[in-house]
């Protein structure tokens, strides 16, 4: 899980591999306020699957590649 | 979790975002008042449950979003600094914490530095990109290579 200069970067890396999903940066900030904002709270619990599966979803992370299994 | 889990859990995050790094077993004993073989026992059940990662040593490794060793992630904020084990972790850091944070990274493929200031939980410079190469249901298979 990489941060990279732009998309042109990606694709330079890769240099024909087959990568994995390429996604904004500021949806990247959307995922971890969603993802870990309340990893510091005194009661916090493990998420179920179902739970991390709806904040990909809400975000718009959906498709097969985004799906946790 | 079970209470003495979670006093735990929270001992050990607590010492982390204080200490800049991974506490040691003996610390988070001290802070929590538990024995160093329940903190033990403690660690190996939160690892179970995907709220913690060990090293072979039984040792903290990721405390997500905070890493344990040293990473091309670096975040700083409010006078401290952390190492975060990937890009979606550094700003982690920010969102757990609640604060403005700088991320310092590097792009893996021109090894260019880069450095995003994030206000209020978005970051100023919307030019860079984030790559997953992993798909989703295989995160867990490998914590440390996702």
């Amino acid at each position: 899980m990489l941060v990279f200069r732009s998309e042109a970067h990606v694709d330079r890396w890769l240099a024909g591999r087959s990568g994995g999903v390429t996604i904004s940066i500021t949806k990247l900030a959307e995922l971890a306020a969603a993802w870990w904002s309340d990893r510091l709270d005194s009661n916090w619990q493990p998420r179920s699957r179902e739970k991390n599966q709806a904040i990909l979803d809400e975000l718009g992370l959906i498709g097969d590649f985004w799906h946790l299994g | 979790m079970t209470s003495v889990d979670v006093a735990i859990r929270n001992g050990t995050y607590a010492a982390f975002v204080e200490l800049g790094r991974a506490p040691t077993i003996r610390e988070v004993a001290d802070r929590t008042r538990a024995s160093v073989s329940d903190v033990a026992a403690s660690w190996a059940r939160l690892q179970d449950s995907h709220a913690l990662v060990l090293d072979a040593a039984g040792a903290i490794l990721m405390a997500n979003p905070f890493s344990a060793i040293e990473t091309p992630h670096r975040v700083e904020a409010a006078g401290r600094k952390w190492f975060a084990n990937c890009g979606w972790d550094a700003f982690g850091i920010g969102a757990a914490l609640s604060v403005d944070c700088t991320i310092h990274t590097t792009c893996p493929d021109c090894n260019e530095r880069i450095d995003l200031d994030i206000r209020g939980g978005r970051p100023l410079d919307e030019t860079p990109v984030f790559h997953v190469l992993v798909p989703a249901r295989e995160w867990w298979n490998d914590i440390r290579f996702t």
